[in-house]
Order: structure tokens, then C-alpha cells, then sequence
């Protein structure tokens, strides 16, 4: 109960005589008021105090000499992780583990800005490398998930880095979010930081398979693993999360293929060596299957149907046709599956897909055949046919658990 | 690392500590780095002329465009033609004072002879008559004394660079000057 309804609606419920005015005192004492506008004005000084402070430095920085430049960039550092573990050992944990962060941040702007101090050139990035370390570091030594959602972000920072400035890709940096920041997430599994994860792991396998000119479908094993590890996760909901960026990049890329691959050279564009990648994607699917057998949820394995690899059909328009299939049954899977496990988000999720992709079919069909009313038919028919049938379903299920 | 309750315990603490320890370390030997750098670098000569000498918005660095910075393509020593972004090992002799590219390697080439330099860079560009590299060398942040009397003679006219490569391939620009007459 909030504060605010005790002291709006109290004196109503003292005139009905439902609480007493004496009770009604009890219950505001239970509910001191909240201390934090109070703590949030001395917060706003002191960022007003350090960004004038900042400008003053960034203004002469230049024309300060080398070891008070130094001394300002490590003293700003420790300055910043001292005060986070002051804070933190006085429980105040958002500030504290804000000024963490910061210190953090401070020390990628260190790294840079010596450097940049001394006109200094590296060509691979081990400044960037220990940036990433002491992040993950301060994942395990704090476990908390702003320092990690920082660490994924530090990651992709510094891939993003490595390939577009240096030509090269930090595996290094690349193992360190893998098993630092996977090994976190695996012992203490959360819904947000699975998809932060996911997400980071996804960009930095996207900047992998562009360093390697190789064709963009090997993306899919990375973020396949990706998916197959949520499988294995005992706790339903991170590992869900974790397997979202996957399976939005999944549906995002057979979405493509329905508007595009209906011309050759794009599909073309898309063919690696089937044995190589039919056998990796296999193996992937293999370990993804076992999963969700161990832990018990065979019926998510429809979200394979979007990695049916149509691109190795040279149709043009069937192409495009089954691959348009291929996401209706796929989206009719998440609804389905959604309305058996009466998840209402879910409901809403099957639905947008299926809208995107009845949106895509009519653009793809309109111009190419006159048929498609009959498509349409089929489709309306059994769109109306199945929500007949789930709304009964559902009635039964709630009529039977309560009445009404 | 699985300790509960882990803001309490004392090795938390001294964990937190080696961890401040080792970023302040870490900055500080970037900066002995960039006086390696000098100290033990080898020192090249490279010509140059500034480029947009007055930046507006970022002010105190000279634009550099070297005469390494374009190379002829039959430098190039690899097998397959040379990739945009990829990286590169100019090989560099001195000539007329200062030095220039002969040849330009996918891999770092072995044991060149003793005149001869190797600096790093990367492939911004390739077409059919030349070759633009990019060696990170290209901005200037001049100390604050210096710089406006080197944008004001310097203008258009070549100046000389001179850059240290430490032997484990960091470099730095040491010092600009104008290119004596």
C-alpha cells in the first residue's frame, strides 16, 4: 500500500468508520515518507558542482602539463570507486553503484585520453582489452546488473573498436563477454540481463562474420548457440530472455527473404557451402532439441521453423511464397502456443507477427499474382477458424476454474 | 568468487582494491608507454603537409597528409588485392631525408635490411592507380605554445614529421617541424 492512498483516501475511511482516526495514524506511521526528493537536491548539486568542474578541465586540458593531467584522470577514477564504496557501505546502493559505473567509465576515458596525451598509436587494442577486464572484474566483484548491462555495453564498445578502427577482431574480447559476462548470467539467471546479453553477444557475432567477409547466414550458428544455451537454462523466464534477440534477428532475416528472395542474386548472396552449414546448424538444432527435452518444453521447438534454410531454393517467387509459410506457421505457433500457456503478452507478441507478416504477404502477392484472393480466403479462414476455437477453449478453461 | 553478503567481507575489500590498483597501474603505464616510446623507438622522418589547418570545431591538432599516405599499387606484395579496413605493414626506406613506402605487405615481412623501417597502417581505399593508407598518424594534437605558429607557417607547405616505432610497434609522433630550406 502506498503512503499516497493512505493519506487521500484515509480520512474517507475514517468518516465511514471503517478504520478509527487513531488506526488510520498507526497505518501513515507504518509508511514513513519517502526520504528520496529529499537525497535527490544534494545529488543534483554535486552533478552541477562536477560538470562545471569538467568544463573547466576540458576547456584547459590542453594546457595543463602531462602529470596534473595524469594525476586529474587517476584521481577522478579512484575518487569515483571510493566514493561508490562509501556509499555502498552505507546502503545506498543506486548512488553507490552509480558512482562504480562511473569510475568505470572513467578509466575507458583514461586509457584514452593518455594515449591520446602521449600522440600515441596502438594496433591492436589492449588499452580497450583491460577496459573490458576490469568490467567484467567489477561484474563479479559488485553482481550488480548495472555494472554488467555496462560491461555488455564496454564489449561491444570495444569490438565495434577493434574492427572498424584496427582491421582485426578481438577474440579476447570476445571470450571475456562469452564466458565472463555468460557465466554470470548462467549462475545468476535474469530476464533483462539475458536479452542485454544476447543483444551484445549478437553484435559482436555480426562484426565477426563482416570481419570475416563471410555470408551473413553463419550469423545464425552464433545466435543460434545463443538460443540453444537459453534451452538449457533451469530458469524459464532468463532463458526466454535470452533467446528473444535471437529469434527477433531470426524473424527479421526470413521477413527479408520474403521480400527479397524472390530475386536470385539475393538469395545468392545468402548461400554458404550447404554441408558445412546444414551440418553446423544441425548440430546447433541437435543441442537445442536435447535441451528443451531435459528441461522440459519440447513444444518452443517451432522456433526452429524460422532457420529452415529457404535460401538454397533457386524458386524466385515460390521461394518467397514458402518462406511466407514458413513465418504464418510460425507466428500461428507463437499464438497457439500462447493462448494454451493463457499468457496474454504473448498473445499480443503471436499477433503482431502475424499482422507483419500478413502485411508482408500483401505487398509481396499484390504485385506478383491475381490469385491471391484465394491465399487470403485460406488465410482469413483459418485465422477466424482458430480464434473460434481458442476463445472456446478458453472459456471452458476459465469457466471450470471459477464461475462466470 | 561466491561469497555471500560480498559489500561486508574483508577479502571483498582488498579485492575491490587490487581491482582500483591494477586500472590506476594500467593508466600509468600507457604513459610509460608513450616514454618507451621515445626512449627505446626508432626514429623516422616523414614528409608532410597539413590539411585544413583551421578546424573549428576540434581546434588544437593538425591534419596531416603524408606522402605514405597514397602509394603507388604496385607496392602492394599480396596474394589477393588489397581489402578496404584491412591491416597493413608499409615498409619504409629513407630517401632525400626522409622515408619512403617501397613496399606494402599483408603480413609483417621478415628481417628487413637496416635502413629500412616498418610502420603499421590500414587500407582506406584501393582503386586501379593507387593505394590510401591510414596510419593513425594523421592528427597532430599540438602543444599549446606551438600550434599557432605552426598553423600560420605551415599553411600548405610540407613539413617533416618525425615518429618513434618502439620495437613492439607502438608509435608516436615526437616532433613537427618545417621542412628545412
Amino acid at each position: 500500500m502506498s503512503r499516497t492512498l493512505l493519506e487521500t483516501d484515509g480520512p474517507e475511511w475514517v468518516r465511514k468508520g471503517i478504520i478509527t482516526a487513531e488506526q488510520h495514524q498507526q497505518l501513515l506511521a507504518l509508511y514513513p515518507e519517502d526520504q528520496r526528493a529529499v537525497g535527490l537536491l544534494p545529488l543534483l548539486g554535486s552533478l552541477l558542482l562536477g560538470l562545471s568542474a569538467l568544463s573547466i578541465v576540458a576547456a584547459n586540458w590542453q594546457g595543463l602539463p602531462e602529470w596534473l593531467r595524469l594525476l586529474l584522470l587517476l584521481g577522478s577514477m579512484g575518487g569515483a570507486y571510493a566514493g561508490g564504496e562509501y556509499f555502498l557501505q552505507r546502503k545506498n546502493e543506486s548512488l553507490g553503484i552509480g558512482l562504480i559505473g562511473l569510475g568505470l567509465i572513467l578509466f575507458g576515458c583514461g586509457i584514452i585520453l593518455t594515449s591520446q596525451m602521449y600522440q600515441l598509436i596502438g594496433y591492436d587494442a589492449p588499452g580497450l582489452l583491460a577496459w573490458a577486464l576490469a568490467g567484467t572484474a567489477l561484474t563479479y566483484l559488485y553482481r550488480s546488473r548495472t555494472i554488467f548491462v555496462l560491461m555488455a555495453a564496454i564489449g561491444g564498445i570495444v569490438q565495434g573498436y577493434s574492427t572498424g578502427q584496427l582491421g582485426t577482431f578481438s577474440y579476447l574480447t570476445a571470450a571475456l563477454t562469452v564466458v565472463g559476462l555468460g557465466y554470470y548470467w548462467w549462475r545468476h539467471p535474469n530476464a533483462l540481463l539475458g536479452t542485454v546479453l544476447a543483444t551484445g553477444l549478437l553484435w559482436q557475432a555480426g562484426l565477426l562474420i563482416g570481419h570475416l567477409h563471410a555470408k551473413i547466414t553463419w550469423f545464425f550458428i552464433p545466435a543460434m548457440l545463443i538460443y540453444a544455451v537459453g534451452d538449457w537454462q533451469t530458469d524459464r523466464a532468463a532463458g526466454r530472455a535470452l533467446q528473444t534477440p535471437p529469434l527477433a534477428a531470426a524473424f527479421l532475416f526470413t521477413l527479408g527473404l520474403a521480400l527479397y528472395g524472390e530475386a536470385d542474386t539475393y538469395a545468392g548472396m545468402l548461400r554458404p557451402p550447404f554441408l558445412a552449414y546444414i551440418g553446423a546448424l544441425l548440430g546447433v538444432f541437435a543441442l537445442s532439441l536435447w535441451g528443451k527435452y531435459r528441461r522440459g518444453r519440447p513444444g518452443s521447438a517451432t522456433d526452429w521453423l524460422l532457420l529452415l534454410p529457404g535460401f538454397y531454393l533457386h524458386g524466385g517467387l515460390a521461394l518467397a511464397i514458402a518462406t511466407l509459410v514458413v513465418l504464418y506457421a510460425y507466428s500461428g505457433t507463437v499464438l497457439w502456443r500462447a493462448h494454451q500457456e493463457n499468457n496474454p503478452d504473448r498473445v499480443t507478441l503471436g499477433t503482431i507477427l502475424f499482422i507483419i507478416t500478413t502485411m508482408v504477404a500483401y505487398f509481396k502477392l499484390t504485385w506478383a499474382f491475381m490469385d491471391k484472393s484465394l491465399f487470403f480466403l485460406v488465410g482469413g479462414v483459418l485465422l477466424l477458424g482458430m480464434s473460434w476455437y481458442l476463445r472456446r477453449k478458453n472459456a471452458q478453461s476459465l469457466s471450470s476454474k471459477q464461475p462466470e | 568468487m561466491a561469497t555471500p553478503a560480498p559489500t561486508t567481507t574483508f577479502t571483498h575489500r582488498r579485492l575491490i582494491g587490487l581491482a582500483v590498483a591494477a586500472q590506476m597501474l594500467f593508466i600509468l603505464a600507457v604513459a610509460g608507454a608513450g616514454y618507451a616510446t621515445t626512449a627505446l623507438g626508432r626514429t623516422i622522418t616523414l614528409r608532410t603537409t597539413p590539411v585544413d589547418p583551421r578546424d573549428l570545431l576540434y581546434g588544437d591538432y593538425l591534419r596531416l597528409n603524408y606522402s605514405i599516405s597514397q602509394v603507388a599499387p604496385t607496392l602492394w606484395q599480396g596474394p589477393e588485392p588489397p581489402r578496404k579496413h584491412q591491416p597493413v605493414y608499409v615498409l619504409l626506406r629513407p630517401q632525400n631525408g626522409s622515408y619512403e613506402a617501397t613496399a606494402v605487405y599483408p603480413t609483417e615481412p621478415t628481417a628487413p635490411a637496416p635502413d629500412q623501417a616498418i610502420l603499421r597502417g590500414w587500407v582506406t581505399d584501393s582503386w586501379r592507380h593507387g593505394l590510401r593508407l591510414r596510419y593513425n598518424l594523421e592528427r597532430y594534437y599540438v602543444p599549446e605554445a606551438t600550434g599557432k605558429s605552426l598553423q600560420k607557417t605551415g599553411g600548405r607547405r610540407p613539413l617533416l614529421v618525425q615518429v618513434s616505432v618502439a620495437p613492439w610497434g607502438q608509435a608516436r609522433i615526437t616532433k613537427v617541424a618545417e621542412l628545412p630550406k
